[in-house]
């Protein structure tokens, strides 16, 4: 146990090192930062941002003397952003993911991956845990904005909103990721990779749709796999074990589908 | 050549197999039924396709491989996790800890809906009749169908299925009916502005699983409003109140000199001219034994109801209310506007909401022991409205001799609380409420101590009181003060005093009220004889009494108009005694709560968030990108 933990570790801080040094890592994060700054900007601060949209509302029941409907502008503003934020992953993330075995499959190294003693399992959990790594310092400083736009709020507003919105935010990027990275090992095209994760997770997200014109329990059935709608109800503030079951099995089935078809590599190049 | 042949053939074989499975998936979809046909393709399909692989694995023995052994592994394995994954998530929706972390609860359902819905006792379904739906109305609706399997509801875009929208006569886009049984009620009308409404739903849910109807009637014959449409008709009111399982009747007290029994509410909407003696006797009894009524009086009039109102601690103003603050928005100063509502069941819901009253009179309360009064509709303090007095004059002017500075009460709801029955026997309780027996016995009594009275005494007094119990003004009363009494007066007189004194039984309907009977034993409840230990201890009843001094609120045209309907709506609702009715859901709001920026830090976080840190990034790509090389 303790040496899969270590040989986890092991590939963990080669993954992670990759992204340290690799430009292609920056430049995936600058653009991220970019569009997730202009998010920010936009639904916060923009001309038709939600600060602009209340004050305006305000003016108007000052000037008519009626009485407004209460808003709780950060809540919404939470709400709002990691809903955007939820479908830029959708673009973000398939790059991320595409290259974790078709990259070794491309350079040769995967052989030397799957017939090494480090189990598959070990190897997929380490490479996942590398890519959720550089994914979280990805949306830092854009937590890091919103707790100052939340920390200017009044009366103030307590954290668990947001962190649960947060937590929502990293499973599903975890559970795309897992997904991601099973596609990535069937291919040795990055390209197809990320053409291939991107319409999947698209599927994922879309569920949804699908479900509610199926109706029907089959169609609630068909409906409980979307991501989007537990991400929606993470970020909403409604705690729910089973959209975080549902994550999780996600997460699960990604790294378990990974390390089947590194496993059945070893039989088809015998 | 043979083998060739049938080679050839098996490979045709195997194409029908798809071929089946495709048709019976295909007639499947499109017919939407899974009848016979589709599943008689699908099984075909399925053993023409199994037979073709059983055949070929025993034309090639592929099984014997070593890859074919792993990767018939590999296979298992990866159903095993599928369907065990599959089975931990059903468990996990089946046994889910749900908690809404939300600090206004915004998705949490009114412990009074999660009742509601947990005790339904047949299926109700809603049917939304919208192509769009918004994500909120889902979870509301998602939050009741978690209580129990009896809710259920369901979209339905009433293009695509005109025979369903027919059958609940669907109008409009967003319309929202609940159905339960054959009983179809419309909740509300969805639109971009209007969502879904707990308060509503579970409203409607209360009235529809409620089988049992009540009716309400509408006094007749004095010029009152009609019931039908056209000049100062009401009948979108009574349209709403149909709606809401009402049954709306018009009553004349002048062919029956009594009200219906079955009567939750009596409303008089706006005699015109006054009612006879023996009307007003007959709603006085009807309101004395439990009965609820609405009044709604217009100024100018003559009503002769004056003696019920004293009754009830009511004093009709023959001023009229007169408030200028509604001039802005186009009404006038006879219109005047409430937007301070009293802390009631009828008006709890309204906010701050405006609702208006064209030529109302205000009304004066005077309180009355045992009678519960709240004043339901304020007008705005002094320099905005008051009662004006002098309505002939061209120019509104208030004056401090004649005129009443604001703020008025326009309607008032009041409560009286009735014991249902008393009992004859001595050792009953005697009734510790000294003011009561105060004011029903105006007659100097010799015996002083008042509680006595009457109620649980049944022994022969020899109090030589001429009590008249009656409220009826026909009676020749000597009595200085014919104030009313909360409790049933026919109940409480058992004594059969010496003096044939007229006791005058307002209650009973057994004689002819205006008739003073000498003999005591007049009331059909109570014998006289204190043997008679009958009637056990029965609940309370209450009278409920709605009086707003004016009735143009109610009118067609103006009913639809800002909270107008609610008034009245709510006041029957409320009026017809069936408040176990969650008529106090609050709606869900969210915190008032703002960011607030300066300028500085808003400048910051745009600068920062859109140029500093993306460029940090590139920069440290770019670095690294030349030092590579």
């Amino acid at each position: 146990m303790g040496i899969v933990l270590s040989n986890i570790i092991a590939i963990y801080r080669r993954e992670l090192q990759s992204y340290f040094i690799s430009p292609l890592a920056y430049a995936i994060a600058s653009v991220f930062w970019f569009i997730g700054g202009l998010f920010f900007v936009m639904i916060l601060l923009g001309p038709d941002g939600i600060l602009s949209a209340v004050a305006q509302i305000d003016l108007q029941g000052q000037q008519l003397g009626v009485p407004i409907p209460p808003i709780d502008v950060p809540y919404e503003f939470v709400r709002a952003f990691l809903d955007r934020l939820g479908w830029l992953l959708l673009f973000i993330l398939p790059i991320l993911s595409m290259g974790l075995y078709a990259e070794e499959r491309k350079r040769g190294t995967l052989e030397l991956l799957a017939t090494s003693p480090v189990t598959n399992w070990a190897v997929a959990v380490g490479k996942l845990l590398g890519v959720l790594t550089f994914f979280t310092t990805l949306i830092i400083p854009l937590f890091v904005f919103q707790a100052i736009a939340i920390s200017a709020s009044n009366p103030p507003m307590s954290p668990t909103i947001p962190l649960l919105g947060h937590l929502g935010l990293i499973l599903l990027a975890a559970a795309i990721l897992s997904l991601g990275m099973f596609i990535s090992s069937l291919t040795d095209s990055t390209i197809l990779s990320a053409v291939l994760t991107f319409a999947l997770v698209l599927l994922l997200l879309f569920v949804d749709v699908i479900a509610k014109s199926i109706g029907g329990p089959v169609g609630e059935i068909v409906g409980h796999f979307s991501l989007l709608k537990h991400y929606n109800t993470l970020i909403q503030g409604i705690f729910d074990t089973s959209a975080l079951i549902l994550f999780t099995s996600y997460i699960f089935l990604g790294i378990f589908l990974t390390a089947q078809s590194i496993d059945a590599l070893r039989f088809q190049r015998r | 050549m043979k083998t060739i042949k049938t080679n050839k053939l098996g490979k045709y074989l195997f194409w029908l197999g798809p071929f089946l499975l495709a048709v019976g998936l295909t007639s499947g979809l499109v017919s939407g039924n899974w009848g016979i046909i589709p599943l008689v393709f699908l099984i075909m399909g399925t053993v023409i396709s199994g037979l073709w692989i059983v055949l070929q694995s025993q034309r090639n023995q592929w099984w014997n491989r070593r890859s074919t052994q792993a990767s018939t592994n590999a296979l298992i394995a990866t159903v095993a996790v599928f369907v065990i994954l599959g089975l931990i998530n059903f468990l996990g929706t089946r046994y889910n800890l749900r908690q809404d972390l939300t600090e206004a609860q915004l998705f949490t359902l009114a412990p009074q809906s999660k009742e509601l819905v947990r005790s339904l006792p047949q299926s109700v379904k809603v049917w939304i009749f919208d192509v769009n739906r918004n994500p909120q109305d889902r979870e509301l609706l998602e939050n009741y169908r978690r209580q129990s399997a009896n809710f259920q509801f369901e979209y339905i875009d009433p293009q695509a299925q005109p025979t369903l929208a027919n059958k609940f006569t669907v109008k409009n886009y967003g319309e929202v009916y609940l159905e339960s049984g054959d009983n179809r009620q419309l909740v509300q009308t969805l639109n971009v502005n209007e969502r879904l409404s707990e308060v509503r739903l579970t409203n409607r849910l209360q009235q529809i699983t409620n089988t049992t109807t009540t009716s309400v009637y509408f006094l007749q014959g004095h010029g009152e409003q009609v019931m039908t449409s056209g000049e100062g008709g009401i009948s979108q009111a009574i349209q709403s109140l149909d709606d809401r399982n009402y049954i709306a009747l018009p009553l004349n007290l002048v062919e029956k000199s009594q009200v219906p029994e079955d009567a939750d509410v009596v409303v008089v909407a706006s005699p015109k001219r006054e009612l006879f003696d023996n009307e007003v006797k007959a709603l006085q009894d009807y309101l004395n034994g439990g009965g609820n009524a609405l009044l709604m009086i217009d100024p100018n009039t003559e009503t002769n109801l004056n003696s019920l109102l004293q009754e009830w601690g009511i004093n009709l103003d023959n001023r009229l209310a007169v408030d200028v603050s509604g001039t802005g928005v186009g009404l006038g100063p006879a219109v005047p506007l409430v937007t301070n509502y009293g802390q009631h069941p009828i008006t709890k819901e309204f906010g701050d909401g405006i609702s208006f009253y064209r030529l109302a009179r205000p009304l004066e309360i005077n309180p009355v022991a045992g009678i519960e009064a709240i004043s339901l509709l304020q007008t705005k303090p002094y320099p905005q409205s008051w009662a004006e007095s002098d309505q002939k004059s061209e120019k509104l002017d208030f004056d401090p001799e004649t005129d009443n500075p604001g703020p008025l009460t326009l309607g008032v709801a009041l409560t009286k609380t009735i014991p249902a029955t008393t009992n004859p026997t001595p050792s009953a309780s005697p009734t510790p409420s000294p003011t009561i027996e105060g004011e029903t016995n105006p007659t100097p009594s010799p015996t002083p101590s008042p509680t006595i009275e009457g109620e649980t005494n049944p022994s022969p007094s020899p109090t030589p009181s001429p009590t008249i119990e009656g409220e009826t003004n026909s009676t020749p009363s000597a009595s200085p003060t014919p104030t009313p009494s909360p409790t049933i007066e026919g109940d409480t007189n058992p004594t059969p005093s010496p003096t044939p004194s007229p006791t005058i039984e307002g209650e009973t309907n057994s004689t002819p009220s205006a008739s003073p009977t000498p003999s005591p034993t007049i009331e059909g409840e109570t014998n006289p004889t204190p043997t008679t230990a009958e009637k056990p201890e029965e609940p309370q009843i209450e009278s409920r009494l709605v009086v707003i001094g004016d009735s143009d609120f109610a009118t067609d045209g103006l009913f639809q108009q800002q909270l107008n309907g609610d008034v009245f709506l709510n006041s029957v609702t409320w009026l017809s005694q069936q408040d176990q009715q969650p008529l106090s859901i609050r709606p869900k709001e969210e915190k008032n709560r703002r960011i607030n920026l300066n300028i500085v830090q808003a400048n910051l976080l745009t600068l920062s968030s859109l140029l500093l840190i993306p460029l940090m990034g590139l920069a440290t790509a770019a670095i690294i990108w030349w030092r590579r090389r």
